[in-house]
């Protein structure tokens, strides 16, 4: 029980390599994502060079079937990952702790009725329900993306959080602050959202990461973010008719996601060390 | 005066395990009561459903009766104001029954801002702070300015327990229950936040519900004692009585047992 064990081990554990290397990944996307707010290598709509051409100096990723530069729709995709990823986690968390923390309070029944709708919709592939969202909806839009994102992941915190939160009721601090008078918003807020928000805090920054493939995977089917936006699934998508002549164009914005899901593992599995007490107290 | 607690002929079932049978028991406005009985009698049992506090999956019958207000079947929402006004309880364990990640000036100030505001009186933070002190001093931690900022897990289990008590003076109960405060402590520590308990109840006029295993302990700070074995009550009397004319079996062999170990004792010394 994580924090029973906290209490064995003093001082917390340094971040470690793992944190560092997954923030710098992150923190290149967020800077890049930033820039492009201000400002970008070259207009992403305009043809400023010939089609499909090899990365060279002046064209880092090269061009693509209209001339457009790679590179600045790349860097402009990390704008769309880290907005969908932020946004779905964001919508995800909220709607799933409430969900969780609801379940893990509720009576015998509907704990029981929640808890088996949540399997259920675990089964359902992240990607499968967020189509039926986005298909529900009138059209794509970066919105419907994000939503139907974030719908999707609720399912899995609201899982994690009803078990994290009945565990921490289990434990006797609880039963004491019960006995003193302490009301189950006044639990909820004091004690269990400070106790289980270590280990749901290392679960968001993995949900981010599945909701930037998420968000590729809609675009790259056409149900995502509609250009001008430039998701890499989109870009992916694109390149598909050309891979063999101009591979870079399906390389470059997959190695662009696999970084930034990379850091974000990465930046998960430091803040477990470095944040949930059960690991730093077991090492 | 009615009393602070009456427990009727209650009963509780686990399934169909009977966990207290038709135990009775009440406790008038400064009275100290002692409920003994081995590990596993059902004292903890009969302290929750004084409370209404039984986990879900048990089923109370007969009458509890707390500050009149009738406990079983009563709604949570009716008994929460009960709950540290007429009662606050101090667990056996303090290093489990603090929250780890709360500062422990914090954890008190929770339950000790609840009854300011009850009172009518929004305390400020400041003033908030300084009744913390206050409490810290009463139970004589030491350096309770920079204790009241440290985790639980930085203090010593004596610390720890003090931490607890002042929590629970800090409701200003008319019962405080005391469940196996002194168990998981060392025989000096033991001492030393027995002493206080008797003090603190004696300077607050408070009714104590005192819970042990361990006789002498026990004795040493109520007036009646209620025995249990195996969730039923076998004897109850005034502690001076029970001590010198035990007429139940097993409250006789408690009271043989802790005489042979003081000879032990005594014999070592
Ligand atoms: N929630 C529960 N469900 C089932 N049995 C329980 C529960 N709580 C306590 N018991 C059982 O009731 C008996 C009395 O427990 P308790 O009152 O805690 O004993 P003690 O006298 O040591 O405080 C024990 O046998 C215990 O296993
Ligand atoms: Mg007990």
């Amino acid at each position: 029980m994580s924090a029973i064990e906290l209490t064995e081990d003093t001082g917390r554990s340094r971040p470690s390599l793992t944190l560092w290397v997954g923030v710098v990944l992150v923190g290149l996307h967020v800077f890049i994502a930033l820039l492009t707010v201000v400002w970008t290598p070259y207009d992403p709509l305009g043809m400023t060079g010939g089609r499909l051409e090899a990365p060279s100096w002046a064209h880092w990723a090269g061009t693509d079937r209209l001339g457009r530069d790679f590179f600045t729709q790349i860097m402009l995709g990390s704008q769309i990952a880290l907005v969908v990823g932020a946004g779905a986690v964001a919508i995800g968390g909220a709607i799933g702790v409430s969900l969780g923390i609801l379940a893990a309070f509720a009576s015998r029944w509907l704990d029981d009725a929640l808890a088996a709708t949540l399997d259920i919709l675990i089964a359902f592939p992240t990607l499968l329900i967020a189509m039926l969202v986005v298909a529900a909806s009138d059209e794509a839009s970066l919105f419907t993306a994000i939503l139907a994102i974030g719908l999707a992941l609720s399912a899995i915190v609201a899982r994690l959080t009803r078990i994290l939160a009945k565990r921490v009721l289990l434990l006797d601090y609880i039963t004491a602050a019960r006995t003193s008078g302490t009301s189950w918003p006044g639990i909820v807020v004091t004690h269990v959202l400070p106790n289980i928000w270590p280990t749901l805090a290392v679960n968001f920054a993995l949900q981010f990461g599945l909701a930037a493939i998420a968000e590729a995977s809609l675009s790259y089917l056409g149900l995502g973010a509609p250009p001008p936006n430039a998701s890499w699934g989109h870009l992916l998508q694109e390149a598909q008719g050309t891979v063999y002549t101009a591979p870079i164009g399906a390389f470059a914005p997959g190695l662009a996601l696999v970084i930034l899901v990379v850091g974000i593992n990465l930046l998960a599995d430091g803040l477990r060390d470095f944040a949930d007490p059960t690991r730093s107290a077991r090492r | 005066m009615s009393n602070l607690v009456d427990i009727g002929n209650l009963s509780v079932q686990a399934g169909n395990r009977t966990l207290l049978d038709n135990v009775s028991l009440s406790i008038a406005p400064g009275e100290r009561v002692g409920l003994i009985g081995e590990s596993g009698s059902g004292k903890s049992l009969t302290a929750l459903a004084a409370i209404g506090l039984l986990a879900p999956g048990l089923t109370a019958s007969g009458s509890v009766q707390l500050a009149g207000q009738q406990v079983i079947g009563a709604q949570d929402r009716t008994l929460m104001p009960l709950r540290g006004t007429v009662t606050a309880t101090v667990f056996q364990e303090p290093l489990t029954a603090l929250d780890p990640l709360l500062p422990v000036g914090r954890q008190i100030a929770e339950p000790l801002r609840r009854r300011l505001r009850r009172d009518g009186r929004g305390p400020s933070r400041a003033e908030l702070d300084a009744k913390v002190q206050t409490l810290l001093t009463q139970v004589a931690l030491p350096d309770p300015a920079t204790r009241s900022r440290r985790y639980p897990h930085e203090l010593s289990g004596g610390q720890r327990q003090r931490v607890a008590i002042a929590m629970a003076l800090a409701c200003r109960p008319q019962l405080l229950i005391a469940d196996e405060p002194t168990t998981a402590l060392d025989v000096t520590t033991q001492a030393e936040i027995l002493r206080l308990l008797a003090k603190l109840v004696a300077d607050n006029g408070m009714a104590l519900l005192f819970i042990s295993h361990d006789l002498p302990v026990v004795a040493r700070v109520v007036d009646r004692v209620v025995v249990m074995q195996h969730g039923v009550v076998v004897e109850t009397g005034p502690v001076a009585e029970v001590f010198s004319a035990p007429r139940h079996d097993y409250t006789r062999s408690l009271v043989a047992a802790a005489r042979s170990f003081d000879r032990a004792l005594e014999g070592v010394a």
